[in-house]
């Protein structure tokens, strides 16, 4: 993976292909910028970066594709069932993942943070985001770095 | 044997110990730790055979869980499994006492490779 000075689209992009691929068993697209990407009620995880480059990774994805998310990263069918606690967790952890990857293509930043994850209401915009796929579904992520 | 898993994800403690018995060390026993705090307790409280930890987790980091237990004379074998696989982090566990690191994410193939000469 390049190394970086701070994290961009591509890097984060690299990142969560090389996650989804080898954790989730499934493939990460670009998501078409004139293709709708809505929901409603979702999750949102974020991670910090601290170092030469401080800010935020968030992650922030319909409340199904979390549980599809959960579900694959533990191998379960479709009818298996997860408490909403472990599909955070793993929703956290998979950007946990991400983050350590970004995290070791960074020059000089020195400590990644521990996953937070929290219900949100509705898609963050899409000005300061990048879309992916999970499926036929929508996932955010931002890279945000801290107000100056 | 008897070998512990620490990791603040439960859902990571599952997938880990999935891994293990992919890479056909299922027969082993396991105990879990949520923190590592709690992996130093479960330490002393079972014994185990093997360490298996993250490295970043709250109350007490996988490199301080490692450094306590060095510490108090604790040789226990001690393994990484992070999100983080930096050189400077590899040179640091090894430093201070840790068998390997396998960064996530990871296969059975990891394990196998790390784990057989040990666990067999």
């Amino acid at each position: 993976m390049t190394i970086s000075s701070a994290p961009d689209e591509a890097l984060v992009l690299a990142a969560i292909e090389q996650v989804w691929g080898s954790m989730l068993f499934a493939t990460a697209e670009a998501w078409p910028s004139d293709r709708v990407a809505d929901f409603e009620t979702g999750v949102q995880a974020q991670i910090e970066l601290r170092g030469d480059w401080n800010g935020r990774l968030v992650l922030t994805c319909d409340s199904e594709v979390a549980t599809q998310i959960a579900g694959a990263m533990l191998g379960l069918g479709p009818e298996e069932e997860l408490p909403e606690l472990d599909i955070h967790d793993a929703v956290g952890e998979v950007l946990n993942v991400v983050g350590g990857s970004v995290k070791g293509a960074l020059v000089g930043t020195c400590a990644l943070g521990l996953p937070g994850v929290s219900e949100t209401s509705g898609a963050p915009s899409r000005d300061d985001s990048f879309v992916v796929s999970w499926g036929d579904a929508p996932v955010y992520v931002q890279i945000l770095p801290d107000a100056a | 044997m008897k070998i512990l898993i620490a990791d603040d994800s439960k859902v990571m403690r599952q997938i880990v110990l999935r891994t293990m018995r992919q890479a056909g060390f299922g027969h082993h026993d396991f105990v879990e730790a949520a923190d590592g705090a709690e992996a130093l307790d479960k330490v002393a409280a079972e014994a185990p055979d093997l360490v298996l930890s993250d490295w970043n987790m709250p109350n007490k980091t996988g490199i301080e869980l490692l450094r306590a237990l060095r510490g108090t004379g604790n040789a226990v074998p001690f393994g990484f499994v992070t999100s983080e696989g930096s050189e400077d982090m590899r040179e640091t566990a090894k430093a201070a006492g840790a068998m390997f690191l396998i960064a996530k994410p990871f296969t059975a193939d990891h394990f196998e490779s790390e784990l057989s000469g040990m666990l067999g």
